[in-house]
């Protein structure tokens, strides 16, 4: 226990650090850059509560929002760990927010040990949740993640101490993830503006918190889930030896689509299922366990009594089969007498079948593997060649009002938009030609960086005339390509 | 054959609880169709038949998501479930066990291999599941664009792909554990005859049976969706490499369709 305490103690000053404090300590944390929150403001609200490590949560709300994008940028950000310290630190100055972060964070640097929970006031305290709550504001899911993650609750939950305080906060934490979109809108604005008033948020929020269960260890989730919860369990975590509770359980709403089922969904993982087990064995077996006590002896953050309930009747169906008896070994064998003996060559048989049935599932799975990696490449290769049209159509644009003599009416035309939809498919390439036509594009890319709008308007060229077209089939598509390979590589040439 | 043919062939395959988590392609496809006849004249009507059609999509993916995160759920349970008992059985039974029995070692290895297999040959058809479900996803996406002249496709599949459903690494992971576990608890011999009513014949559980079954149908689709089509095109996969073709001819069960 005090092991635990005095290594969870250490982590707020690794946030502190991250937060930008002048010789910051770096950590592994993944904390978001703040320049993502002018993102923030765009995005649905529905991507707000925290996201996974490991781009796996961004819901599928927020299609018909231009920018939902940017989730899957964030989220891609997150893969990254060290940079982000630096980030932080660069942005921190950057709004006031990150200036108040900083000094409550001073006095938790300086102190060491369970002494330094004492020391914060009240405000300190409250206002030590602010990153986290700010940072939800601004859709920096990752860094309420990290916060969790880093032990930030684990702390609090530690330090009897802070009990009150810190629990209260992280109760308001807590049940951020579950307020209304209309609350996080409210409390957004007003942290981002509101200077003043920033203590009434904080009243605000102390008031929140007292609807949540004063457990002091257990984090459960007040009921205010208005949307679809499809909460994603982070796949690592730093600890080999899996505390519960350094199991972060990040939640993601799922589209407002949605929103009337408000059954949250939980992803578990080997990890969270044996911290899960070992609380069961403590509780004297899972007959015996009751949800509750496992949820209080698991301790781990948004996990609720109706994920632990389910996942209680599945681990008990498990063991002992649909009929309730007792699952002993020996059980198991009486059943087994059951099965008539079988003649060698049966069992051979049996052995054969089986083997054969193990090889086939083997190949599926393998086929299954490679199908989607092929998959993961041809999305990323067909947003690679989006952004490198756009690029180009950008420069396109730039360059259209100087250069008019290779260009006739129909090129001219088949310039807009439109063209995005069909032309990464037509500046894609077969497979098995992936790194041909790849270098290719790039060697467009850079005669066009270096400006030379001639093979700009020839590449456009020879598109247009196909544009506009409903099906494309694939010698047609190949001879578009080969065309363009051709005209890039003339281009080239003519350029040099 | 289309997919949406194969589609609904390997849904009748499937395992019976499975039957209508997959995607309905077919509707989907009934209301590409649809949109695009509509009349374009409104602006108003393309963009409300395109925030129907993400609607109807969203919905098909929450499907996935939860049916996907349940499976896994079980699956996570009844693997530790399986390595306890395999130790137990080891540490009871076993040479060096408490209580060693040469027979009834052997008979609980047999029963806890085929249950492993079993097992595995589920895991494997989640992953598989999966994978088609995005397949069809991605037509479907493909079709509207091609249909309405929209520009839906690319950055809602970016979004597909970070589905729980789509991010199979845990259930792949599991698997190979399970493979690994087999490999090392019954080391296998190579044998030559490898036939599927052999299969049907001795597999005593309809589970395996229909595990087995739903496992070929999968390996045949995947083997059809990628020989090449009419529409091939940049985004379509290259065709299938199996290192052992035949292994796929040997265990047609009965099949009408003739793999080509």
């Amino acid at each position: 226990m005090e092991a635990r305490a005095s290594v969870t103690v250490q982590r707020p000053v690794n946030h502190a650090g991250n937060i930008g404090v002048s010789g910051c300590m770096s950590s592994s944390l993944p904390v978001l850059p703040l320049p993502l929150e002018e993102k923030y403001t765009k995005m649905s609200y529905s991507q707000q509560i925290c996201f996974e490590n490991e781009l796996m949560t961004d819901p599928v709300a927020p299609f018909d929002t231009p920018l939902a994008s940017t989730g899957g940028n964030v989220g891609h950000k997150l893969s990254s760990t060290s940079g982000f310290c630096t980030d932080l630190h660069s942005s921190s100055s950057s709004t006031h927010e990150s200036h108040l972060r900083i000094t409550p964070f001073i006095p938790q640097v300086s102190n060491n040990g369970a002494s330094s929970p004492i020391a914060f006031s009240s405000h300190s305290g409250i206002v030590r949740s602010t990153p986290s709550i700010s940072y939800n504001k601004r859709n920096n899911n990752a860094s309420w993640y990290a916060f969790k993650s880093q032990g930030v609750v684990e702390t609090c939950g530690n330090i009897p101490d802070q009990k009150s305080q810190i629990e209260s906060s992280n109760g308001a934490a807590a049940s951020e993830e579950h307020t209304s979109q209309s609350d996080w809108q409210q409390w957004a604005d007003q942290l981002i503006t509101d200077d003043e008033n920033l203590a009434a948020d904080w009243d605000e929020l102390l008031l929140d918190t007292n609807v949540v269960d004063s457990e002091p260890k257990v984090a459960s989730q007040a009921p205010k889930q208005s949307s679809n919860f499809s909460p994603n369990q982070e796949r690592t975590h730093q600890q080999p030896s899996a505390h519960c509770r350094d199991l972060a359980i990040v939640t993601s709403p799922l589209s407002p689509v949605c929103g009337s089922s408000i059954k949250s969904r939980m992803r578990w993982t080997p990890e969270l299922h044996e911290c899960f087990v070992q609380a069961v064995n403590q509780l004297g077996g899972s007959e015996r366990a009751t949800p509750k006590g496992v949820l209080k002896l698991m301790n781990v953050e948004s996990l609720t009594i109706l994920h632990v309930k389910s996942h209680l009747q599945k681990y008990r169906t498990a063991r002992y089969g649909p009929d309730l008896t007792d699952g002993t070994l020996e059980k198991k064998m009486s059943a087994a007498e059951e099965t008539p003996s079988l003649s060698p060559k049966m069992s051979i048989e049996i052995s054969e079948a089986l083997r054969l049935q193990m090889e086939v599932q083997k190949r599926l799975h393998e086929q299954l593997e490679i199908q989607r990696n092929l998959q993961l490449r041809i999305e990323e290769q067909g947003k690679v060649l989006q952004m490198m049209f756009e690029k180009q159509c950008k420069k396109l644009g730039d360059n259209f009002n100087s250069s008019t003599s290779t260009l006739d009416d129909s090129s001219t035309q088949s310039l807009p938009l439109p063209n995005a939809k069909s032309e990464p498919e037509a500046m894609e390439c077969d497979h098995d030609t992936e790194h041909g036509p790849v270098d290719d594009t790039n060697t467009v890319e850079d005669s066009h960086n270096d400006g030379k709008e001639q093979n700009t308007v020839e590449v456009i060229e020879v598109r247009a005339p196909d544009m506009g077209e409903e099906s494309k089939n694939s010698s047609k598509k190949r001879a578009r390509t080969d065309d363009t390979n051709t005209t890039l590589s003339s281009g080239k040439s003519a350029s040099d | 054959m289309k997919f949406g043919k194969r589609l609904k062939h390997q849904i009748q395959q499937t395992l019976p609880e499975w039957r209508n988590k997959f995607l309905c392609y077919k509707d989907l496809k009934k209301l590409v169709r649809l949109i695009s006849l509509a009349p374009m004249s409104l602006g108003v009507s393309v963009g409300k038949a395109e925030a129907e059609f993400v609607y109807l999509l969203n919905v098909e993916i929450e499907k996935f998501n939860s049916f996907f995160m349940e499976q896994e759920e079980d699956f996570i349970i009844r693997h530790s479930e399986l390595q306890q008992r395999i130790q137990r059985v080891c540490s009871t039974l076993g040479p060096e066990g408490s209580q060693p029995s040469e027979t009834d070692y052997k008979d609980e290895m047999e029963r806890i291999r085929k249950d492993i297999i079993n097992f595995h040959g589920e895991m494997v058809l989640l992953v598989n599941y999966s994978n088609i479900n995005y397949t069809g996803l991605a037509k479907i996406l493909k079709k509207y664009d091609k249909r309405t002249g929209g520009l839906l496709r690319l950055p809602f599949i970016q979004k597909v792909l970070q589905q729980p459903f789509f991010t199979t690494d845990l259930v792949s992971k599991l698997i190979k554990e399970c493979e690994s576990t087999i490999d090392r608890l019954f080391p296998t011999v190579k044998q030559k005859n490898k036939r599927a009513d052999m299969v049907e014949r001795s597999n005593t559980t309809t589970d395996g049976l229909n595990i087995f079954r739903n496992t070929v149908a999968a390996l045949e689709t995947m083997q059809e969706m990628r020989s090449g089509s009419s529409t091939y095109s940049h985004f379509s996969l290259p065709p299938l490499n199996i290192p052992e073709p035949d292994l796929i001819r040997s265990v047609q069960l009965n099949s009408p369709i003739p793999i080509p």
